[in-house]
């Protein structure tokens, strides 16, 4: 598998060190890591689950809006950062494979290195006691 | 390819009688191609003396800088080929969005710092701006791609023939990852490093002092030989020593990592601590193994 570059590698040993929920994903919007506290949260360990293409990530966790529905792509904090190369905030639900939802905020941040956009950092904040405590 | 380590202490120059074999020098490696020519890996207080003995006969001179800290381009002002008209010197080294390389030298070789501006320089002197890139320079390959320490920071491989050198001499790929077990492409280095014949590495802390200095751009012993055992380096030379590390505590050093290199199944006699004036052929895997 290819080198990742230096700015991804140095984002994932950054968010392995928190315990904020956080993804990782790339310039196409695959996730290719997140942390335990994120594991934790979705009830399955990035060890399990691997790297996933963003259309599947979606399906798995969500997010969803108010309304149960899924969220429409382009009003995704992720979307937001990686088209318009700019952070982005939102709040909505996530679903854990047990089938837990939890309410969170989510900020994407960019990350854009001398070659260009290479993906994003987004974190979690759960709204209740138990999604923080991931359970 | 034929080496010859001018420098290879970290941080500080660091004389004294009590660091006389290993040497005070800071960075500064000699690479003679196959076809004579001369690269120069990182411009540290070694550079020197190599300049002297090289002003003379050498006219066209390529300098690879991993990085600006001042331990490996202290040695530009007092190097030789730079005050001959005849020299044509090339410094490669890590491109920046804040400025260019030649004005970020140029904080250094500028007053007050320096009595001599990089403009007053007698030589013809052009600076190349280096992102992660691969080029060749004579007859070999050199390919610079960016490894973890403070800052924007290189590391080159550079092949000639069928030899492969690669050169880290400031690097921390253990921060904050597990390096035994982590994915080949998510260790910092690892596509630069892999399967060279000879691999010089950041080797700056014992594993007891690692803990106050950690996300310091340094690496400790355990990481630097378990690193060169996951990249598969043929042939390890420990670099970049503290510069409170004296000719003693040096040789003890290397003693633990010939035994952690062992623990580690890697081959005896691999690993060796870097000291000035020393002397290394690069022979490819091939050739060793015929010499054998």
């Amino acid at each position: 598998m290819e080198q990742k570059p230096l700015e991804l590698i140095l984002a994932r040993n950054f968010l392995t060190s928190l315990s904020t929920p956080a993804f990782l994903v790339d310039e196409s919007g695959a996730l290719i890591f997140y942390n335990e506290a994120a594991g934790a949260l979705l009830g399955i360990s990035f060890e399990e689950s691997g790297r996933m293409p963003a259309a599947e990530w979606g399906r798995a966790v969500g997010p969803v809006g108010d309304d149960g529905e899924p969220m429409p792509i382009e009003e995704i904090p992720t979307t937001k950062a990686l088209r318009r190369g700019r952070p982005a905030h939102g709040r909505f639900t996530v679903r854990s494979v047990r089938g837990d939802k939890y309410d969170i905020e989510a900020s994407a941040l960019p990350i854009v290195a001398e070659g260009g956009q290479e993906g994003a950092m987004i974190f979690f904040w759960p709204q209740s006691e138990g999604a923080r405590n991931g359970g | 390819m034929k080496l010859k380590v001018w420098g290879a202490r970290g941080s500080i120059p660091a004389p004294g009688p009590e660091m006389n074999r290993y040497g005070g020098n800071t960075s500064c490696v000699e690479l003679e191609l196959s076809d004579g020519s001369t690269l120069i890996i990182d411009a540290g207080t070694g550079i020197r003396s190599l300049g002297v003995g090289i002003a003379r006969h050498l006219p066209k001179v390529n300098i690879l800088l991993t990085h600006l800290h001042l331990d490996h381009i202290q040695g530009l002002m007092f190097f030789a080929p730079c005050f001959r008209s005849e020299s044509e010197i090339t410094i490669w080294g890590p491109s920046s969005p804040e400025a260019s390389l030649e004005e970020r030298i140029a904080r250094y070789i500028s007053a007050p710092l320096s009595p001599v501006e990089v403009r007053e320089l007698p030589c013809d002197v052009n600076f190349r701006d280096t992102p992660p890139s691969e080029w060749e320079i004579g007859p070999a390959t050199i390919r610079a791609e960016a490894v973890t320490h403070r800052g924007p920071t290189l590391g080159y491989r550079i092949t000639d023939g069928d030899a492969t050198l690669t050169y880290i001499s400031d690097h921390e790929p253990g921060l904050g990852a597990p390096l035994e077990s982590l994915e080949p492409e998510w260790i910092s280095g690892y596509d630069l490093a892999q399967n060279s014949d000879l691999l010089i590495h950041d080797c700056q802390y014992s594993d007891e002092e690692y803990p106050d200095h950690v996300g310091w751009g340094h690496s400790r012993l355990t990481d630097t030989l378990t690193f060169a055992r996951r990249v598969n380096a043929r042939r390890l030379l420990l670099f970049h020593h503290d510069p409170l590390h004296s000719d003693e505590f040096l040789d003890r050093f290397g003693e633990s990592a010939q035994e952690g290199w062992s623990d580690l199944g890697g081959p005896d006699g691999a690993v060796e601590m870097a000291a000035e004036t020393q002397e290394i052929e690069i022979a490819p895997a091939k050739v060793a193994a015929a010499r054998t």
